[in-house]
């Protein structure tokens, strides 16, 4: 037997804008609707049961990947994960972006689901929330009294929580360049289900300096605290050192206690431990090897 | 409110009058009598329900009928040919990749888009593009052998 759905009003806004404004005359009735990988789970479990829904997935506005020459990356909120993770864009630029989108769900839902909803269903043990974390990526939320930009590491305030306002839309995710001698990547580790949901994923961004110390390094970590969060005191003891084998042992070690997980606490922090331990030794060999090559 | 649209299903246009809230998967099943697409988990899980709009594999108990308003659908009835069955349709009857049959459909519409797409897959990318359709019977195995065959047969030319 079918899970229906209760009925609605289907809105086709013709642009943002108009979209916004649906959403400030139907408030709390009302939902935006992209991908429907997500949305259309809860309504068939009457979690959400809206009066409206607002279909914004021929809104051709939001939906890009562009790269500008400075390299920053901007996503289209409609960007499908499937899209992201085939894009050369998103390959030579942040290609730990192009991993975590493969990671997503199945390939059906990573043909339908989309990047912003993504980010505003904010999950726990979404892949996408800390690789972005990591890249510092910024939102562009467009809402009734304009446009504002928040930081992707300030936009989670809790499980399935955000700061978006009910009236506000995300209108595109900047991803900043990142600087020459940089390499990232996206580790984790799955628990074995139809979908394989992340158990502890971490983004790792290690930045050198001409010398081969840390000029910077950032970890954000998934699916162990309640929202994507970045290890700092684990950042702060690599950042301007030259960390051997030990330090980099230490930093992962301390980025587990940074981690808060909920479920299956200890394994989740011990693989915390492995996958950034893994993540900041590989990027630091991948960056000394390619600075090796150049100066050949 | 009902809204009458048309919907190309297997290449033909079919004026239909939907209701917001109906799934892709009522319209087809209910109004147009196209039972090959199955309903399973209701959640995105399983793929039985995969259908293929403009190509790509997408599930159709997640998807509003109102979305594929002007998009091409293919269903598992759209891929035999004057009774003659797609390689893909040959190859799971000659590897006994079918056991009870209710994931076939949708690996059938997954193998396609894959094959369409990447005519000479390695195992491994053959497993990766089906590991959203699951089998309860079968062990894969079976399936996945049934995919390689059926690609080489249309690398052959066959249909």
């Amino acid at each position: 037997m079918f899970r229906l759905l209760r009925p609605f009003e289907y809105l086709e806004p013709s642009c943002v804008a108009e979209a916004v404004e649906m959403l400030v005359r139907y408030g709390e009735k009302a939902r935006i609707f992209a991908g429907g990988t997500d949305l259309v789970i809860s309504m068939k479990k009457r979690q959400i049961v809206p009066d409206y829904l607002i279909a914004i997935g021929h809104l051709s506005e939001l939906d890009f990947i562009e790269a500008e020459p400075n390299g920053t990356l901007r996503l289209g909120p409609l960007a499908t994960h499937a899209r992201l993770a085939a894009s050369p864009l998103v390959w030579q630029r942040f290609p730990m972006l192009a991993t975590a989108c493969n990671e997503v769900g199945t390939p059906q839902v990573r043909n339908m689901g989309t990047i912003g909803g993504n980010v505003c269903k904010a999950g726990p043990s979404q892949d996408t929330p800390p690789v972005l974390v990591s890249l510092e990526a910024k939102l562009h939320l467009v809402g009734p009294s304009g446009k504002r930009t928040v930081p992707m590491d300030q936009f989670c305030t809790g499980p399935f929580c955000t700061v978006l306002a009910q009236d506000e839309l995300v209108v595109e995710i900047e991803i900043p360049p990142l600087p020459p001698r940089s390499a990232g990547c996206y580790k984790w580790i799955t628990k074995i289900t139809a979908t394989d949901e992340t158990l502890a994923g971490a983004g790792v961004v290690v930045v050198l300096k001409e010398d081969g110390s840390f000029e910077d390094v950032r970890i954000g970590l998934g699916s162990v605290a309640p929202m994507a969060i970045r290890a700092r005191r684990a950042e702060s003891l690599l950042r301007g050192t030259w960390p051997e084998a030990a330090q980099i042992a230490e930093a992962a070690q301390i980025a587990s206690e940074e981690a808060e997980p909920r479920s299956r606490a200890a394994y989740r922090r011990r693989m915390v431990q492995v996958l950034v331990n893994e993540g900041v030794t590989e990027m630091q060999r991948q960056i000394a090897a390619s600075m090796q090559e150049a100066g050949r | 409110m009902k809204t009458v649209a048309t919907f190309t299903v297997n290449g033909l246009p079919h004026e239909i009058a939907v209701e917001p809230h109906q799934l892709l998967i009522e319209v087809l099943r209910e109004h147009l009598g196209l039972t090959g697409t199955k309903h399973s988990c209701g959640v995105g899980n399983c793929g039985a329900c995969t259908v293929l709009v403009d190509g790509t594999p997408e599930l159709a108990c997640l998807t509003l009928a109102m979305e594929v308003r002007d998009k091409s659908v293919l269903t598992i009835e759209g891929l035999a040919k004057e009774g003659l069955l797609h390689p893909l349709q040959q190859a799971f009857v000659d590897y006994g990749a079918i056991q009870c049959g209710y994931c076939t459909p949708g690996m059938i519409l997954t193998g396609k888009a894959l094959l369409d797409d990447n005519p000479d897959p390695t195992e491994h990318e053959v497993r990766e593009a089906l590991a959203g359709n699951i089998c309860r019977c079968t062990g894969y195995v079976k399936i996945v052998e049934a995919v390689l065959a059926a690609a080489e047969v249309m690398r052959k030319g066959g249909n």
